[in-house]
Formats: C-alpha cells, structure tokens, sequence
C-alpha cells in the first residue's frame, strides 16, 4: 500500500499541476461560451502565441525579468487576441452560432501557421526563471519545484477569478450577462462591452496559460490542437459559463490525464473522450453548467 | 450579410443559415439531371486529357468529394454540423484494406464491406449523437471521432498503429484481373463516386429529404405534425455515414494504404471546411468545396514551402464572411441577379 | 421560369469541379537547375523531404546536405547536370506516397532521394518497385526496408535495430548495466524495432533487461507516470528510444524527475541530435546515446564536411544532413559509370561501389543495400555557449540486422 501511495502520489501532484493550468486555460473558453455562444476554437491558438511570446522572450537565459515581461506581453497579446476574435464574430451573429465556430476555426488555421512562419517548425524549449528551475525531494522523489508554483499560481488565480465574479460589481454585471443577455440589456447596460471584455479577459488568461505552461510543455506546432481539445473536454465536463465548473473540470481531467495515463496507459486517452461523450449525453450542460439543456 | 432564405419553411425559431438550391420542378430536375450526365461525361474523358499524376489527384478528389457530400447532407440538409465525419470514412477505408489484405483483392467485395462496416458504426453511434444538436452535437461528435482515431492508431497488430496499413494488395473486378493502370483505376472510382453521388442526390430531392430540411429548420413543427424527427435524423446520419465509408473505400483503392490520419480530426475538419467553402446546402458544392481544398494542400502547398494551411484558413475565413452559401450559393445568387 | 437560370448555375458549378481540376492541378512543385545543360542528358532528381509538420526540421537538414553536395561538385552528378524537384511527404504516409507517386508519374524523376518516415519509405518501395526507378532512403530507418527482391530501393542511412544492437551489446559489458538494463521506447514501429535490436545486443553480451515499457506514441507528454516505474525498478542503466519532441519532454523530465543523477541514461543518437539538443539544454548533460555519426568526429573527411556547412548554413551538421550529403555522394558515384539512368543500370552500379571510402561518417560499405558502417558512443557535453555530442568511443562495425548475424 505504501508502495501504491509513494508511486502514485507524484502522479496525483502531477495532476494538480496540470489541472491548474488547464483551469487558466478553460476558465476564458467557458465563460466566452457561456455569455455569447460562441465556441472559441481559436483558443488552442491564443495559447501558442503566448507559449511562442514565452520562448522568444526567454530564449536561452530564463531570469525573472525576462519570464515576468513574457507574461505581461502574452497577457496583452491574448487581450488582443480577445478583441479581434470578438469583432470578427459579431458580424455573424445573425448567422447562427455554427458559423461563429466555424469562423474562429479559421482564425485558428491562419494564426497557427502563422506562428510556424515566425518561428520555424522545431519543438522549442521555455526555461523556467532560475529558483524555480530545480527539483526538489518529496517523500522520497525528485519533483520539479516549477509545477509545485504552477500549482500555487493557478489556486491563487482561481480564488481571483472567484472574487472578481462572485464579489465584484463587474462579476454580477458578466454573471446576469451569462444567465440573461437580453435582461441586462434592457436595463441599459452595454452588453456588447461587457462581452468584449470576457472575450478580451479570457482569451488574455489563455496566453497567460501558454507562458506558465511553456516550462512544462515548450512550444511546437501542433500544440495548438492538443491544448484546445483537453480545454474543450473540460469545458464540456465542468459546464459552460461555470468557473467552478472549470475548476472541477480542469481538476478531474489533469487527474485523468496524469494518474489515469499512469495506472491505465492505454486507455487513459480513450477515457477522456468516453467521459466527454457521456456528459454531452447524460448532462449537456455539464456538470455545473450556467445553461440548460439544449442550444 | 445573410442570404435572405427564400426556400424552405418559414423558420419559427433561429435556425443555421444554409442556401438551398430550388428544385422541386420536375422541368429543372430533368435540367439537373442533364447537367450531371453531361458533367460525368466530362470526368469520364479526363483520362485522356490527364497525365497519370494529375489523373490520380483528380481520383483524391472524387474520394473527397463524396465525404464532403456526405457531410453536406448532414451539415445543410439536417443541420447537424459534425466534426467528426472522417471516423466513417477511415472505418470504410479500413476494411476496404483489411478485406484486401486477409480476404480478397475484389473491389466489389471490399467496397460492400466498407459501406455496412461503416453504417454498422454509425448505426449505435448515431443513435447516441442524434439526441444533441447545435454545438453540443459538434462536440459530441468530435469525441466520437477522436475515439475512433485513437482505437485505429492504437491497434498496431489490427490497423497498423501509426505508420498505417500498406502492402495492399491492387484490387480486382474480376478473379485474377487486377486493375493497376491509372485510366482504369480513376473509371473505377468515378464510378462509384457517381453511384454514391446519386444516391445523396436523390434522397436530397426525394420527400425524405424534404422533411429532412424540415427537421432542419424547425424540428418541434415537425415533431407536432407527427413526424418521428429523431428517427428521420437517425436514418440520414446513416446513409451519411455510410456513403462516408465508401468514400474511404475510394481512397484506399486508389492509394492501397490507409492512416489513422484519414480517421483524425484533422480531416473531419478538411471535410467541414470543404463543405462550408462549397456551399452547405449543395452537393456538387461541397465536391467544388473538397477539390479548392485538395487542391490549396496539396498543389499549391508544396509551392508555399509547405504552408498550404495557411491559404486553405484565409480562404476558409473569406468564405464564411463573403459567402454564405458558399461557392454554390454565390452561383446561385448570380443566377437569380440575371433571371 | 427559373429552370434557365437553374441551368446555367448547375453548368457552371459542375463545369467547375472539372475545369478547376484540370487546371488547378498545374505542377507548381519547386523545380530547380543547377549546373549548365551539358552535352548528355541532365539528371532529374526528386528529393522528398518533409517540408511541413514535426519532421520538418529535419527536412531543412537534408535539404542543406544536398545543396552542399551540388554546390561543391558544380550542381553535377556523374558529369550530368541535375534538375531537382523538390516534394513535400508531410507527416505522415497519406501525404508522402501520394507525392512519391506524384514524382514519379508527373515529374517524370530518375531518382528519388530521401523520405524520414519509415511508414511512407515502405509504400514509396511499392511505387518505385512498379516504375522501376532508383531510390536512396537518406533518414528511414525501418529493419526490412532494402531486405527482399525489389533492388531498387537503397539506403544510406541506418536501420533502428542496427543501432539499438550497439547500445545493447555495450551496456552488456559496460558498469553501468552491471545492475540490468531498462529500456522504455515510444510505441510506434521506429521504437519497437530499436526496443528490439537493444534487447537483442543486450542479451547477446550476456547482459540482462530488468523491464521494459512503450509509451503511447504521439499523446505522451508527461513522462512521469513511466519514469516512477523505471525508478522502482532497481535497473542500474536505462536505454530509450525518441526523436523530436518526445525526445526534449522525455529527457527534460528524466532530468526533473531526478533520474538523471541515478540511472545513467542511454538511447539512440536521435536523442539528442539537432535541434532537440538546443531545446533540452543542460538537462541533457551527461546522456549516451549511440549513432553512426556525430558532428564532432575527427575524420578528415568530416572535418572538411563540418566546415563547409558550418559555413554555408551557420550550424553544425547533423545525421540527416550528412545522410543526404552522401546519398547525393552515391549517386555522383552510380551515374558516373552509368549507361543508363533506369533503376536497374544505377542499381546494378551501387552494387558494384564496393567501400564508401570518404564519407564523413568513416568508412562504410553497403549490406543488404543499408550501410554496414562503424556505431559511435556519444556523450552530450558542453562547449562553447551550447551542447555537443562529444565520441566517447567506437563501439564497432554493424550491419543492417546485426540481431540475426
């Protein structure tokens, strides 16, 4: 039973390290959905570009000036990010939901080709900044010290998002924007700007993912892709426009993806999509879903 | 701006905006029928237009070409946008394989195997996948998609794994006659594209393919007139399904090798992109669709340093702007500014 | 009515899918010409490299090692002039054969040189074998590639048992693999042969395999879950096997994860060759790994190579590029002599080549149309501002399939 424990409690810190940055990642994509509809499949590729802005601002010597400014860049890049994806779509928003997706499909073609222009099609590698670049022993073993702060930075980050929605007067006006637009509108309040800045916000933590995640996952064409389908598994297990929903999402699937690949190696992709497929089945709303049922 | 729908039930509720050719006449169906035979003469005299390697790019084409129609009826017909059609199509292209390798090298065999392996997958899963609709029924089928992928990818002692299926044998139409030149491969494929063609053709003019559009554009008016909607939905997400699978079918002859890639997401979402570019609502639209996008990735591709994606996603991106209906919806737009 | 207009916008539409095919289909491929148009004919080369996805990098290599090659020796091959047509084969198989078919169909090549997915060399092998055109595998690496009775596919790169073999028979004798070896490798064709080839080198110096693990190819990003077991296991040496970005996250996290001070990490030279070198960094420190070359090898041949590149492309060379390099070198060699440019006139040439003498690898000749050529032990060692893979030792001639010699 130690045994058990001793090996798998490495897999289980593992996948809190990925479940919080998964959370970064989905917490945009949820609630972007939850308020206009809009499925956000350029999100992979807000993630690349803040995962490409941390190596080319940290390549070769990672220090903390460095990774902070890759931060910041990634946060301002992903905002606009935000805003173009947002003014792209608002044109077919007459047009019916599928074609919006559709739409930022496209934006995600173009933007992830676009980033292999710019950088060349190798697997790049982001440094950590120097202290958290170590390992450091736990019960025994070896565990990188950079995912223990991946995991502190993501709890802080959510108990953030948290108060901002559930605190702040700007969290009621986007939380009455997710559950009833037309309401908020009639009330007098712009929605188009509150929708412009959750897409702006949520496309920004997207970035911010890329950077945090580039020690962990580097950057490399196709990165896009994979980061985009866990977001959206988690977003369909947690529920649409729910940032708790994120967060259980984003726990449960890191736990799948890092102890499930662990005792079940094989199957542990395949159980991901089962998962998703029996939510959209039983439960489309998800777990916590802010909406019900059917589009 | 939208095409303002001047086909079809008014819709009660906001349903997905798709342009739909007129064709209930009989006068214009006999047209329409005119015009494929003439534009299947014109194929079927490619061979002796074409190089060999042209030839066979053109048969990539119709293998295509068929998947996107495919996916129109469901995307434009039904209104079920899928994103992972390509599981169909990599079943069809598998068993063609399989049957080719541990069976038989008769193409009439395989090609039968591949369409009722397909609609046998797409008969339990379709069953599940149907219930959802909108972005949910996207996803869902993404998940279903990847789970397909991941089973071909996986199962190296079955399908290969990764590096895929080859050492397959050419196929035959009569014991002991393998067809191996290009001019009698290529009327082999065009034949059964035309078979499958017409088959989506006539179920789309057919009254089950009007209730289709029906369900489309306003289900719970069809479910109050007594319609078993979500068994009419069913059934075109099989014939869809298995017409995909012949479309594999079509690509392994050609190729004789089959990867899991042709089951990925990455070609659901080809297909997709084939279909919007084409025209949602049509069928030859979505064949014009499917022939841009082979075309952007793999003849122009390779002159962009490989950057073919990057076209075929800014094209992708003008379409759904500039046209709503596609390609086939500006043709028809034209038509109508002139009459 | 509306049947007219309907007319013309159905002839237009299903005009269009065949006009567009027809003429959509314009071979827009890049087409090169080096040298002058000499007095006999010119030789058309098809080189199929990856031009997009993860191989690319690679791609970039064997396109340069090329262009060395022509750029020293006048753009000529065999006193010919060569016009070269360059083909994407992508990813992955779907892409590839379809672009060695169209080489051969369309572009009319006389040789093909190239191709890095093992998948694709083999359905090319079909192609070329039906065309009867010569073709020179310069990174594919699969066992039974040349084996068999269609001679017209050679290589002159490696194959992966050859090298696992020579990891194998090393750590046998070696300290390291006093304790047993574990060997854990991606779960794809590439990885299982050299998995493979390792057990078989191991085994056959008396050495013994503690464990052994494949990781999902394509899906694993995290290592850990592997690595736990690989810890556990009590192994004194553990042996891998991945290329590109497999290859940084594995020896990243080998490093993270604490393995690296432990259990003295071996692998196949793709390891840590090229840009995935950069990208590991001083996590790389200390790693083995076998190849049939490496930039630091103190040859004459190769010092010249490593300097004419360095100058032209500012990088060190790696295996794919001086893979290519002598392909284009054998096929200088086979032309020269040529009365014909067929597949079978060069191919009964090549056999005919004997010693490969100046290659920057060493010397190597061929066996079963795959290099027999001479395995060194590399260690990853700082230099300068980066990393090299520094010859430890030479750990012997193998051929192709040294498990059934």
């Amino acid at each position: 039973m130690p045994e058990w424990i001793d090996a798998n409690l490495v897999s289980i810190l593992n996948g809190l390290a990925i479940g919080c940055l998964l959370f970064i990642l989905a917490v945009g994509l949820s609630l972007v959905f939850g308020m206009m509809d809009v499925l956000n499949l350029a999100h992979g590729a807000v993630y690349l570009v803040g995962a490409y802005t941390a190596y080319a601002l940290t390549d070769g010597a990672a220090t903390w000036t460095r990774f902070v400014a890759a931060i910041a860049v990634a946060l301002v890049l992903g905002g606009v990010c935000g805003l173009v994806l947002a003014a792209m779509t608002r044109p077919l928003a007459r047009r019916g939901h599928l074609d919006q997706a559709l739409l930022t499909l496209g934006v995600a073609l173009v933007l992830g080709e676009l980033v292999l222009l710019a950088f060349g099609e190798d697997v790049l590698s982001v440094g950590a900044p120097p202290g958290l670049d170590g390992s450091v022993d736990l019960l025994g073993r070896s565990y990188p010290v950079y995912r223990l702060a991946v995991i502190g930075v993501g709890l802080v980050l959510a108990i953030a998002v948290y108060v901002v929605v559930e605190r702040t007067r700007i969290g009621a006006l986007i939380r009455a924007t997710v559950a009833d637009r037309a309401m908020v509108e009639s009330l007098g309040v712009d929605s188009r700007k509150v929708l412009l800045g959750v897409f702006a916000a949520g496309c920004a933590l997207a970035a911010l993912a890329g950077v945090l995640g580039g020690p962990i996952y580097g950057a490399r064409p196709g990165l896009g892709e994979s980061v985009l389908i866990l977001a959206l598994v988690v977003v369909v297990i947690g529920g649409m426009g729910s940032i708790k929903g994120a967060l259980i999402g984003a726990l449960v699937i890191g736990q799948i993806e890092s102890l499930g690949r662990a005792l079940l190696p094989d199957q542990a992709s395949f159980l991901l999509f089962a998962a998703m497929a029996l939510v959209l089945l039983v439960r489309p709303q998800g777990l916590f879903g802010a909406r019900a049922g059917l589009v | 701006m939208s095409t303002p729908q001047i086909d079809g039930p008014v819709a009660a509720e906001p349903a997905e905006a798709v342009a739909v050719p007129a064709s209930a006449a009989p006068a214009a169906g006999r047209r329409q029928l005119a015009l494929h035979a003439a534009a299947l003469l014109v194929l079927a005299l490619a061979p002796f237009v074409l190089d060999p390697g042209y030839l066979s790019t053109l048969g990539r084409i119709l293998g295509y070409g068929l998947l996107a129609a495919s996916l129109a009826l469901l995307v434009g017909f039904v209104g079920l946008p899928s994103l992972g059609h390509a599981a169909y199509f990599g079943i069809g292209a598998y068993a063609t394989g399989l049957i080719g390798i541990h069976v038989t090298a008769s193409a009439p065999l395989q090609v039968i195997v591949a369409v009722a392996a397909a609609a046998a997958i797409a008969l339990p899963t379709g069953w599940l996948v149907v219930r959802s609709r909108g972005i949910y029924f996207l996803m869902l089928t993404l998940a279903v998609g990847e789970i397909v992928f991941l089973f071909a990818a996986r199962s190296e002692d079955l399908t290969g794994g990764f590096n895929g299926l080859f050492g397959i044998p050419a196929f035959e139409l009569a014991p002991g006659a393998a067809v191996t030149e290009p001019a009698p491969v290529y009327w082999v494929l065009l034949a059964i594209f035309a078979a499958g063609y017409a088959i989506l053709w006539t179920v789309t003019r057919s009254p089950f393919g009007l209730a289709l559009r029906g369900i489309r554009d306003n289900q719970t008016r069809m479910t109050a007139l007594g319609y078993a909607t979500t068994r009419y939905k069913l059934a075109a997400y099989c014939l869809a399904g298995a017409l995909a699978g012949l479309a594999g079918s079509m690509v392994t002859l050609q190729q004789k090798l089959v990867t899991p890639a042709d089951a990925s997401f990455t070609t659901s979402v080809a297909a997709l992109v084939a279909v919007i570019i084409g025209g949602a609502g049509s069928l030859w639209g979505a064949c014009l669709g499917a022939a841009v996008v082979i075309i952007i990735r793999d003849e122009i591709g390779s002159s962009l340093d490989g950057h073919g994606p990057l076209l075929l996603g800014a094209v992708f991106i003008l379409a759904v702007y500039l046209l709503p209906g596609g390609l086939a919806g500006a043709v028809e737009r034209l038509g109508r500014g002139r009459s | 009515m509306i049947e007219t207009a309907l007319s013309r916008r159905q002839m237009l539409g299903v005009m269009g899918v065949a006009a567009l095919s027809v003429t959509g289909c314009g071979s827009v491929g890049g087409d090169e010409e080096s040298g002058d148009e000499g007095g006999s004919t010119a030789l058309k080369v098809g080189l199929v490299i990856p031009q997009a996805g993860v191989y690319a990098p690679l791609g970039v290599d064997m396109k340069a090692g090329w262009d060395l090659y022509l750029a020293e020796h006048g753009g000529k091959l065999g006193g010919r002039s060569v016009k070269l047509v360059v083909a994407d084969e992508g990813e992955a198989p779907d892409k590839g054969v379809p672009a060695v078919q169209r080489l051969v169909q369309r572009d009319d090549v006389d040789v093909l040189v190239g191709i890095v997915n093992s998948a694709t060399a083999l359905g090319a092998k079909d192609v070329v074998a039906g065309a009867k055109k010569l073709l020179i595998v310069s990174n594919a690496g699969a066992d039974k590639l040349t084996a068999g009775d269609v001679p017209y596919v050679w290589r002159s790169s490696f194959t992966n048992g050859q090298i696992g073999f020579a990891v194998g028979e090393y750590l046998a004798k070696a300290p390291e693999g006093r304790d047993g070896a574990y060997a854990i490798a991606a779960d794809y064709a590439a990885g299982n042969e050299a998995s493979a080839g390792f057990k078989a080198g191991l085994e056959a110096g008396g050495g013994k395999l503690i464990d052994e693990a494949a990781t999902p190819f394509g899906t694993t990003q995290d290592f850990q879950p592997f690595l736990s077991k690989v810890r556990s296991s009590g192994a004194g040496a553990c042996y891998c096997f991945y290329a590109g970005a497999e290859a940084v996250a594995f020896v990243k996290q080998y490093q993270e994860f604490g393995l690296a001070d432990r259990i003295p990490l071996f692998g196949s030279g793709f390891l840590t060759e090229g840009g995935v070198l950069e990208a590991q960094g001083k996590a790389a420190t200390g790693v083995r790994t076998a190849l049939h070359y490496s930039a630091e090898l103190d040859n004459p041949a190769n010092q010249a190579f490593v300097k004419a590149y360095r100058a032209k492309t500012g990088k060190p060379p790696t295996v794919y590029a001086m893979q290519t390099w002598d392909a284009a070198a054998l096929l200088d060699q086979a032309v020269k002599g040529a009365d014909a440019l067929d597949g079978d006139a060069l191919a009964k040439r090549l056999e005919s080549l004997g010693e490969v003498a100046d290659s920057p690898r060493g010397a190597w000749s061929f066996e079963d149309r795959s290099p027999k050529q001479t395995v060194y032990l590399r260690e990853v060692t700082p230099k300068g501002s980066g990393f090299v893979n520094a010859i430890e030792e030479e750990l012997g001639s193998f051929g192709p399939a040294p498990a059934s010699a």
